[in-house]
């Protein structure tokens, strides 16, 4: 019998019916080719969706038998991810079943708030739940209090701005803050400051020659896992791999060379290669240009005449040699980040070698760090030298895959909206110590971590009410224990969620949430293998639980609410801005909704009358939409942006005039000098330094003789974010995580340190950090570097369900939450809250008793 | 007949453990037992250090010591050369699971999937038991799988064993086993040892493999290519 791999997704198409409220009657997707007589083989059909369990946002199918899902595969439509799906979405089948979601609205019965405070929920109908929303809404606005109320956006998809734009503004609050300063904003100061792009990058694996990877673990997480995965035999073969990590990742498993770097070093480590570059007369002339004769002048320690190089596309490589470079040896950076400096020099040579394609791939990890700034810029310039920026084998950006915004709501806004839409935000962004800089514009990135601050303080004014979606920060952010303070003292907190969490805790009220990969409409774009796509969250199912969808369901019924209580602005919003794109049809309920929402939002993709229709693949109608459930880019194009960067100077920017300008901005908001700026925000360096990428030395708290270990996180290929543990098959397969174990969480210490410490594998112990304690096992591994103790991020739940809970009922986690022991620290220039770069140390201390509950 | 057999490329396998997750869901596996598995093996000292992730499953033997040591076939070798468990015969003597030197046979001591019997919400009222959500599915486990019962029990019965069938209720169809669909890093192949055209024949012809416990002279069909 011959066999082809693919050759289950030979599928033959048939129309069927259309969507009536969460039922669906979806084109069948035959999947069996023969069915053996008698046997009972399954006819089920595959229903394109998205799988939300990272930001992959891969497009992803579903196998659905009776309104029930059985199983998951990877969209074969999709261009970027080419069909395939990591761990991940297998896991989601186990989340979207958990027995322990939220069935039904519930009600807080006990006033009290806190941890140790049993919240005594109660069901109650959806009537009575909006009901009460709506009546706490009206008594803000009847107060003069509309602004005194925040959206916590969480988990989300591109109808979002129905819950957290259109809502808040058409009532009147400026306070929407979301997750994205806790995600890797940090991420996208790499790439503007220097070619002007605020996002996150498209890699060519496909004719790439060196990959270096900067706390990146792609074939693990974030945010083409599984692209990466699908790549990484090749790269293996066509490229060298490096990978700067302190732990033995996942992909530094997989790679040639591993630099398990002094948590947050990695700037030394970058300007040290920029250093052998230069030195080594390596650079990409094409791109970089070249010394008018010809002699290399890049020698150690001496200053360089700016008149004697002609720059092609960049700007400011002298500038940046004279200032920081000159004397960044890899002697010199070894003393610092730890990385021999033979390996320093092999690694930047060969990097410069496979110039143009080469990678220089910066994450979260080596920029969500306290001075994370000038590590993203520093390791994302490396990729200005070899001249890989939009570049065959090198960095590239996204592509256009139109679709249309949540629509514009002033014309909804009554004066008391206006009005209070206008006060003052409650975070702390813009102020002087928080330039928090989006797309170099000072103020614009929520801090999400520093709201406890604000509702604890009444700073600037007391909030009473807050409606949350998909969210858990009470787990999610460093500092803990504010944030458990903080919700205990909020009034009133509807959580609109699919799991009992830590946040939910403290709501007053609780709405059960739709999964986004099998009970929501929504859409979302993601990029990889240089296609860029938008794939559709469909409703797969049929839900046992008595759940909404979060983005459209649930703000039309309290939109209704409102209504009946004489405020039908935001009904009439929804009601009249969401036409049916064929028929001009408007919804006339919650359901009508959200299709109507998702077909207007999607239309350029596939409505041939929309002016943007054709800009990306033709897709034939809506029924073809839902079937494919993608719409895939035009291929990216190599070199069209080369003096058309979005900086200042249009050139790929070495000595940034962009951040310089920013910078600028933010100190004469507050008329200081940049200087002053640098001094609030944590940074050492001062002058000019503050515009090219430059060593900054790692922050940390805790006093050494205290807290003799540098504490760093990471994250895991099975995590969901941090929703999956209460899932078995994540707790079965955990050990897929280097050096951790299967139904544990473990701190990862290296053997040197466990016996100067007298511990062995799975003894308990208590990690103290200035900020908190938690508890979880040992496990000694050589893939740490001594010194230095890592630990996954995503157990420690003491809610959220009783796998992912050692003791749901009273409140006793599996393992401990790194958040409770990481300080709430920030990288102030883009806002983000610092969880990277051994932001604290800790001491270890050995528990004798096992602890019994 | 075909003579079915799987090579892992170790050089493209990421130990992602997608094929572990998704071989419980296609042949609905109790969590603790793990027909897809993988050894983990770290080496060496810091920072010098060598992590590896070796997947594993039941190796389909051209001379299964397993089944040789079954009193009353029902392991036995069906005529693709599948290593196979017929649910009928098997009286759970546990004599297989002695002679595997793999350690991939599994023992039903207990109904399978009993988590899922539980009749204790989490939340009183506000959430179902997981009996509940299992009624309300009307199958064992929620996202249970019916193509599954095409061959042998759907979910094993208590007191017999269970271990991987190479999904033969696949194969019967012309379909891969589900764990070669579902890796993302192509990195698992299955085919037909005695077609020299198959991927596992060319394969096999291109690189030099290694098998598992080669010395125990069972002759494995799982055969590994290059290194993690």
């Amino acid at each position: 019998m011959a066999f082809t791999r693919r050759k289950f997704l030979q599928i033959s198409v048939s129309t069927g019916a259309m969507v009536i409220g969460g039922q669906l009657g979806m084109p069948a997707l035959k999947a069996f080719a023969r069915s053996t007589s008698g046997a009972g083989a399954s006819v089920g059909r595959w229903v394109s969706t998205t799988c939300q369990g990272c930001t992959t946002w891969c497009a992803a199918q579903v196998y659905v038998i009776n309104g029930r899902a059985v199983k998951v595969r990877g969209n074969p439509h999709s261009k970027a991810s080419g069909g395939n799906v990591c761990p991940r979405a297998h896991l989601s089948l186990q989340q979207v079943y958990d027995p322990d979601r939220v069935k039904v609205p519930m009600k807080r019965t006990n006033p009290a708030k806190g941890r140790k405070e049993d919240p005594r929920f109660v069901p109650i109908s959806w009537d009575e739940a909006m009901d009460t929303i709506a009546d706490r809404m009206m008594e803000l606005r009847a107060n003069g209090e509309a602004h005194k109320s925040i959206i916590f956006r969480g988990r989300y998809t591109f109808l979002h701005g129905n819950l957290d734009s259109a809502l808040p503004r058409i009532f009147g609050t400026p306070n929407i803050l979301a997750h994205s300063s806790i995600c890797a904003e940090a991420e996208k100061v790499a790439s503007f400051y220097t070619e002007g792009f605020w996002g996150y990058r498209d890699y060519d694996l496909a004719q790439t020659r060196y990959v270096l990877c900067w706390g990146a673990d792609p074939v693990a997480s974030n945010r083409m896992v599984p692209h990466a995965i699908n790549m990484w035999g090749k790269l293996r073969d066509q490229a060298t791999i490096a990978v700067i990590d302190p732990r033995l990742s996942a992909t530094a498993a997989k790679a040639q060379e591993w630099l398990p770097v002094i948590p947050g070093e990695d700037s030394a480590l970058a300007v040290a290669m920029a250093h052998v570059i230069l030195t080594a007369g390596k650079w990409d002339r094409t791109f970089v240009g070249d010394f008018t004769d010809g002699v290399n002048r890049f020698k150690v320690g001496q200053e360089v005449p700016e008149e004697s190089f002609a720059e092609k596309h960049t700007h400011g490589v002298v500038k940046w040699w004279n200032l920081e470079l000159k004397d960044r040896t890899p002697e010199w950076a070894e003393t610092h980040c730890g990385i021999p400096a033979a390996q320093i020099r092999r690694v930047a040579l060969g990097f410069a070698d496979a110039a143009p394609r080469a990678i220089s791939w910066v994450s979260p990890g080596a920029t969500m760090q306290v001075r994370g700034a000038y590590a993203a810029i520093a390791g994302h310039a490396l990729n200005g030298l070899v001249g890989s920026v939009d570049n065959v084998g090198g960095i590239l950006r996204e592509m256009s895959v139109p679709t249309l915004g949540n629509p514009d709501p002033a014309a909804y806004q009554d004066e008391i909206a206006k009005k209070h839409f206008a006060f003052k935000k409650i975070d702390s962004r813009g102020n002087l110590d928080m330039p928090a800089m989006g797309a170099g514009r000072p103020g614009t990135v929520g801090i999400l971590n520093s709201v406890p601050e604000a509702i604890i303080n009444e700073d600037p004014y007391d909030i009473k009410l807050a409606i949350g979606y998909w969210n858990n920060f009470v787990f999610s952010c460093s500092g803990t224990t504010r944030w458990e303070e903080a919700m205990s003292k909020l009034p009133f907190f509807v959580h609109i969620t699919p799991n009992s969490s830590e946040m939910t805790h403290f709501a007053d009220i609780v709405l059960p949430a739709g999964h986004h990969m099998y009970e929501i409409w929504g859409f979302t774009k993601t990029k990889s293998n240089r296609f860029s796509q938008a794939n559709l969250n469909v409703p797969s199912i049929k839900p046992i639980w008595d759940v909404r969808m979060d983005e459209t369901e649930i703000p039309w019924m309290l939109a209704e609410k409102l209504a009946k209580r004489g405020f039908d602005n935001l009904l009439r919003f929804y009601r009249e801005s969401f036409p049916d794109p064929e028929t001009g049809k408007l919804p006339q309920n919650a359901e009508e909704f959200a299709l109507a929402a998702i077909k207007f939002q999607t239309q350029p993709l596939w409505h041939s009358k929309h002016p943007d229709y054709g800009k990306a693949e033709k897709i034939k109608g809506w029924e073809e939409m839902l079937e494919k459930g993608v719409c895939n880019s035009v291929e990216h194009p190599y070199r069209t942006r080369w003096d058309n960067f979005g900086t200042k100077t249009k050139k790929f920017e070495f000595y940034s005039e962009t951040l310089k300008d920013s910078l600028h901005q933010h100190a004469a908001n507050h008329n200081v000098s940049v200087d002053e700026v640098l001094k609030a925000t944590n940074y050492v360096a001062r002058g000019e330094l503050a515009f090219v990428p430059h060593f900054e030395p790692a922050f940390r708290r805790g006093d050494p003789k205290e807290y003799p270990f540098i504490f760093f996180e990471h994250r895991s290929r099975l995590n969901r974010e941090g929703r999956s543990q209460n899932c078995t098959w994540y707790q079965a397969h955990k050990n897929c995580d280097p050096g951790d174990e299967n139904w544990d969480d473990v701190v990862k210490i290296n053997p040197a340190d466990g016996r100067r410490l007298g511990v062995s594998n799975g003894d308990l112990v208590r990690l103290v950090s200035p900020t908190g304690a938690i508890e979880c096992h040992v496990k000694l591994w050589e893939g740490v570097r001594p010194g230095t103790v890592g630990k996954c991020y995503g157990q420690g739940h003491w809610a959220y369900g009783r796998v992912a809970a050692r003791d749901f009922e009273r409140r006793i986690p599996r393992g401990g939450n790194n958040n409770d022991i990481l300080p709430p620290e920030s990288e102030a220039i883009s806002g983000s809250t610092a969880r990277h770069g051994g932001v604290t140390r800790i001491r270890i201390e050995t528990i004798r008793t096992p602890f019994i509950s | 007949m075909p003579r079915y057999a799987m090579v892992i490329d170790l050089n493209s396998c990421v130990g992602c453990g997608a094929c572990d997750i998704a071989c419980k869901n296609e042949n609905n596996v109790p969590e603790e037992m793990h027909w897809a598995n993988h050894m983990v093996v770290t080496t060496g000292t810091f920072p010098n250090v060598r992590y590896q992730h070796i997947p594993t499953l039941c190796n389909h033997c051209e001379s299964p010591s397993c089944v040789r040591a079954c009193p009353t076939k029902a392991m036995h070798q069906d005529e693709n050369g599948i290593v196979k468990h017929d649910p009928n015969k098997c009286i759970g003597c546990l004599a297989c699971q002695l002679a595997d030197p793999y350690k991939v046979i599994y023992f039903n001591r207990e109904q399978a999937h009993s988590r899922w019997q539980n009749r204790d919400p989490l939340i009183s009222k506000g959430s179902y038991s997981p009996r509940e959500v299992a009624l309300a599915m009307g199958e064992p486990i929620p996202y249970y799988n019916p193509d599954r019962a095409r061959s042998g029990d759907g979910v094993r019965r208590k007191g017999i064993v269970e271990k991987c069938s190479f999904c033969d209720h696949r194969v019967r169809e012309g379909e891969m086993p589900w764990c070669t669909v579902a890796c993302p890093a192509n990195c698992r192949h299955f085919g037909d040892l005695d077609d020299p055209k198959s991927n596992v024949s060319l394969l096999l012809a291109k690189y030099p493999s290694r098998v598992l416990a080669r010395e125990r002279g069972t002759r494995p069909k799982v055969f590994y290519l290059r290194d993690y």
